[in-house]
């Protein structure tokens, strides 16, 4: 299992290197670039605005951008006021030693940006990625187990309707029952706060957390359980019709014994390719439920940059997200080999 | 194995930990009545405290809440003094011009009575500090320019020497961007665009900054070495940084924030509605005018003539054919006013130039005199000695707005060009994103590569010289006309134009606006308006065209 590790986290150097390759150059040959705050309206002299974009280093070709950006500029000499007179060594070190650049518009280091808000996105998302965990894995096993009672009937078109709602359109909804329309009966305010995280101006208090997390982790919990309780439903039916199965409940094992020790740990098997492609979003943030219930999260950060050309930010998140990406996936096949033991990679 | 039981467990305890957590939740942000606190409603976060920085448009806004500027305009366009003792005029002796050299020299008097948060004073060194720091950073606004030097004669004067004479030198100190930074506490050694004052910045205004929570909320207290004597009234500002409109809504009608800056038009009519806890302001001028940008020259070529737009015959058929007070009234919902000319506001508004009328007919007649006719029947006409096109080219043209601006501007894209269809002309709808709109020319950018045929978005000018816009969007020489529209008379008066005399600049002014009236290098439609949602218990918000809401906070009292 050590070597496989190694071998598979070696095979993903090039395969980042070539990632970051495709990201750097999709973001930059994308239409619009960050220049364009200062050309609305506002007559910048052209030899102002080349300062802006050297001072950015846009003033080199894409594949030196590249290169900076990845490795760096501190081993090379720079011409930083753009007289053809180089003026000393570079100050940027490149991703691969830490250094992920600073944000064009608020010159803040990106790494201290992201640092901001990933653990509020982080918080949100466990607890979105726990809840549904909990949910949906009893509604899985019970549809299954009980396939096409009154239950599974209605878990099924319940669950057709999560996925088929629009998240957005749900997150209104809650807003509109449980913050416009829901009082507290003791208060008479609102039933649950619209957004935030804690109640400003308030000293700490879990409660207070767990008040402001309902609405958010309540609309990504929908879409969630509907897809994983449908997951675990149709791999729990594959399971329990098999031999081995059959085998158990004819040795005599309790019902209980089969489901959970035998037919369960198989059919969670899938589920976890599923978790490690999900696991990113603990870092890159659900979008709509950060800009819905004003959550200071990763989405809401990608968004601006996006929409703003930042693209040392931009950058950052998605090579970030990519390697997060390949890490859960050799996770996902490590707990494979722990939870099937036919499974070997040596 | 009772797995009914087991699941009624789980529904049950979802249930009952929905009720616990919203019963027993503690008390949400409302703006409580007791309390002596506001909250204002904004949708992105700010970049920094910095006007010359700024990105989201917000960020001067709060800067108006921390900082101070030499000048101001109000809502009204009068210029006052603010740091300073009184605006420098050439009546006043503050401002002398030489008229061989066509230089000028401005003297400001700074007050003496004003101190920073720490108890330090404001002083003449922090002006040039302020002014130094940008010049070091590569920062540009247009006073940049025209200024040759900013020097300090003692602790409370300063001297500006111009090497042209400049018109608009009263907010070079001020207005929405510039305020002045301190040069004790600012470490200019990391620079203006990097600096500890873009994100913790040293009171001279009325609130201090207490806390920033980045996409979250800024919490600002009372300054209480404020300047003005028992000012500000309100004790704590808190603004929340809530991204979407309808949750802004509700928190207004909830009570739980008292400044929905810029609402968009449906809000605001809801806003006005009586008995909501939310009420509605707006600024007694307009700045904000959306116009149609004719390309003179074929798309993404400089040297051949639009086979159409170029004819000036046919931008005013365009214009006839827009039924503007619809587009007001159904579209923004009366939320604007008709403007036809960039001298539109005071003190240049008064030449008389008459509003154009809508008339299909018309505009109709005008194609045809142009030569643009649909003679075989589909719809669409086509060139019949027309001015710039082969003969039998149809009229069809890109019709272009950008994303941001929501849906209203859509539909008012899609109404004109019902309208244009009616008379003969086809359009091809597009919508793309500001961040390509407004690109540099390498990165894309249509406008600046003249790289569309007909665009519609809103700009405008604060305070109260339009000098700057008129030489940016109409001037032979500037790489931002972006229809590229070339007129001698227009570029001999706009250099005309740069001077002190009043009464000499309002009939340039005239002078200009005839010449755009006759040639309509923009075909300007409407002003929206400059309106925020308020709440009932939060008074004395003036909306300003010419500088944010915020510029008057120490003056704003709770009932």
């Amino acid at each position: 299992m050590g070597t496989y590790i190694i071998r598979r986290l070696l095979q993903a150097i090039p395969m980042l290197l070539l990632v970051s390759i495709v990201l750097f150059a999709l973001v930059n040959i994308a239409p619009g670039g960050p220049m364009s705050a200062y050309s609305r309206s506002n007559r910048m002299p052209e030899e102002k605005k080349e300062a802006i974009r050297r001072s950015f280093g846009l003033d080199k070709p894409l594949p030196v951008q590249y290169i900076v950006w990845l490795i760096g500029n501190d081993w090379m000499e720079v011409d930083e006021d753009g007289d053809g007179v180089m003026d000393g060594y570079g100050s940027r070190r490149g991703i691969l030693r830490g250094d992920f650049g600073f944000s064009y518009k608020s010159r803040e280091p990106v790494l201290d940006l992201i640092a901001d808000r990933l653990p509020n996105t982080a918080y949100l998302m466990f607890f979105t990625l726990l809840f549904t965990g909990i949910v949906a894995v009893p509604i899985g096993i019970v549809s299954a187990i009980k396939q096409y009672s009154t239950f599974d009937i209605t878990a099924t078109t319940l669950s057709f309707m999560g996925q088929a709602i629009p998240e957005f359109w749900l997150g209104l909804l809650l807003i509109l029952i449980f913050y416009a329309t829901l009082n507290n009966p003791f208060t008479g305010e609102s039933l649950f706060p619209s957004g935030g995280m804690y109640t400003l101006g308030e000293d700490f208090s879990i409660l207070d957390r767990a008040h402001h997390l309902f609405l958010p982790v309540l609309m990504g919990l929908v879409g969630w359980v509907a897809w994983y309780s449908r997951f675990l439903r149709s791999s729990m039916l594959e399971v329990i019709n098999q031999d081995y199965i059959r085998t158990a409940r004819a040795k005599g094992q309790t019902e209980r014994k089969v489901l959970y020790r035998h037919a369960l740990k198989n059919a969670l098997i899938p589920l976890v390719t599923m978790f490690a492609l999900d696991f990113p979003f603990i870092f890159t943030g659900s979008l709509y439920a950060e800009l819905l219930f004003s959550w200071p999260g990763m989405g809401r950060l990608f968004y601006t940059a996006a929409t703003g050309r930042d693209y040392p930010i931009l950058l950052a998140i998605l090579i970030i997200g990519a390697g997060i990406v390949v890490i859960s996936n050799l996770f996902a096949d490590i707990a494979y080999a722990y939870l099937d033991p036919r499974v070997r990679y040596d | 194995m009772n797995y009914r039981k087991m699941l009624r467990g789980l529904v049950f305890g979802l249930i009952a930990l929905m009720l616990v957590m919203g019963v027993a939740g503690c008390g949400d942000s409302k703006a409580d009545e007791d309390s002596n606190s506001i909250t204002i409603l904004i949708p992105d976060n700010p970049v920094a405290f910095n006007g010359i920085n700024t990105d989201t448009g917000y960020e001067q806004a709060l800067g108006e809440l921390v900082m101070l500027s030499l000048a101001e305009t109000d809502p009204d366009g009068n210029l006052y003094p603010e740091l300073a003792v009184e605006i420098p005029t050439v009546e006043n002796g503050g401002v002398v011009v030489d008229e061989d050299a066509w230089t000028m020299v401005a003297t400001w008097k700074l007050r003496e009575d004003v101190y920073w948060a720490d108890g330090e004073q404001v002083t003449a060194d922090d002006v040039v500090f302020t002014w130094d720091a940008m010049v070091d950073a590569g920062a540009w606004y247009a006073p940049m320019d025209y200024t040759e030097s900013v020097e300090k004669v003692d602790d409370f004067t300063i001297l500006v020497t111009f090497n042209s004479v400049f018109p608009a030198y009263n907010l070079q100190f001020g207005g929405e961007d510039v305020f002045i930074y301190p040069e004790h506490y600012c470490d200019a050694e990391a620079g203006f665009y990097e600096w500890n004052c873009d994100d913790q910045p040293l009171s001279s205004g009325p609130y201090i900054l207490e806390e920033w929570v980045a996409d979250d909320h800024l919490t600002f207290v009372k300054n209480t070495n404020y300047f003005e004597e028992g000012k500000p009234a309100i004790d704590k500002v808190i603004v929340q940084i809530v991204p979407e409109e309808p949750v802004k809504q509700a928190m207004m009608l909830e009570g739980d924030a008292d400044l929905h800056y810029w609402p968009a038009e449906p809000a605001s009519d809801i806003y006005k509605e009586e008995g909501n806890a939310a009420d509605y302001v707006k600024s007694p001028s307009e700045r904000w005018v959306m116009r149609l940008i004719p390309n003179m020259y074929v798309k993404g070529d400089r040297e051949t003539p639009h086979p159409f737009i170029s004819d000036v015959r046919v931008r005013q058929a365009l214009r006839m054919s827009i039924d503007v007070d619809t587009i007001i009234n159904d579209i923004f919902l009366g939320y604007g006013v008709p403007v036809w000319n960039d001298f539109f506001r005071p003190p240049f508004n008064s030449c008389g130039i008459p509003r154009p009328e809508f008339d299909m007919e018309g505009a109709k007649a005008l194609l045809k005199e142009a030569g643009w006719e649909d003679t075989d029947g589909d719809g669409v006409n086509e060139c019949h000695g027309c001015l710039n096109a082969e003969e039998g080219m149809l009229m069809s043209m890109e019709f272009v707005i950008y994303a941001e601006y929501g849906e209203t501007l859509e539909l008012a894209q899609q109404f004109i060009a019902e309208s244009w269809k009616s008379i003969g002309i086809d359009t091809d709808l597009q919508m793309i994103e500001g961040a390509i709109m407004w690109a540099e020319v390498e990165d894309g950018g249509t406008e600046m590569a003249g790289n569309f045929e007909m665009d519609m978005w809103d700009d405008g000018y604060p305070g109260t010289d339009p000098s700057d816009q008129i030489w940016t969007f109409y001037s032979s020489g500037s790489d931002w006309n972006y229809g590229r529209w070339v007129n001698e008379d227009m570029d001999g008066w706009i250099d005309e134009f740069y001077g002190l005399d009043e009464e000499y600049r309002l009939e340039v002014a005239c002078e200009m606006a005839t010449i755009l009236e006759a040639e309509l290098p923009q075909i300007l439609l409407f002003s929206t308006l400059e309106q925020h949602g308020v709440s009932t218990r939060l008074q004395g918000v003036l909306p300003s065209a010419n500088d944010p809401v915020t510029w008057n906070v120490a003056d704003w009292t709770l009932e």
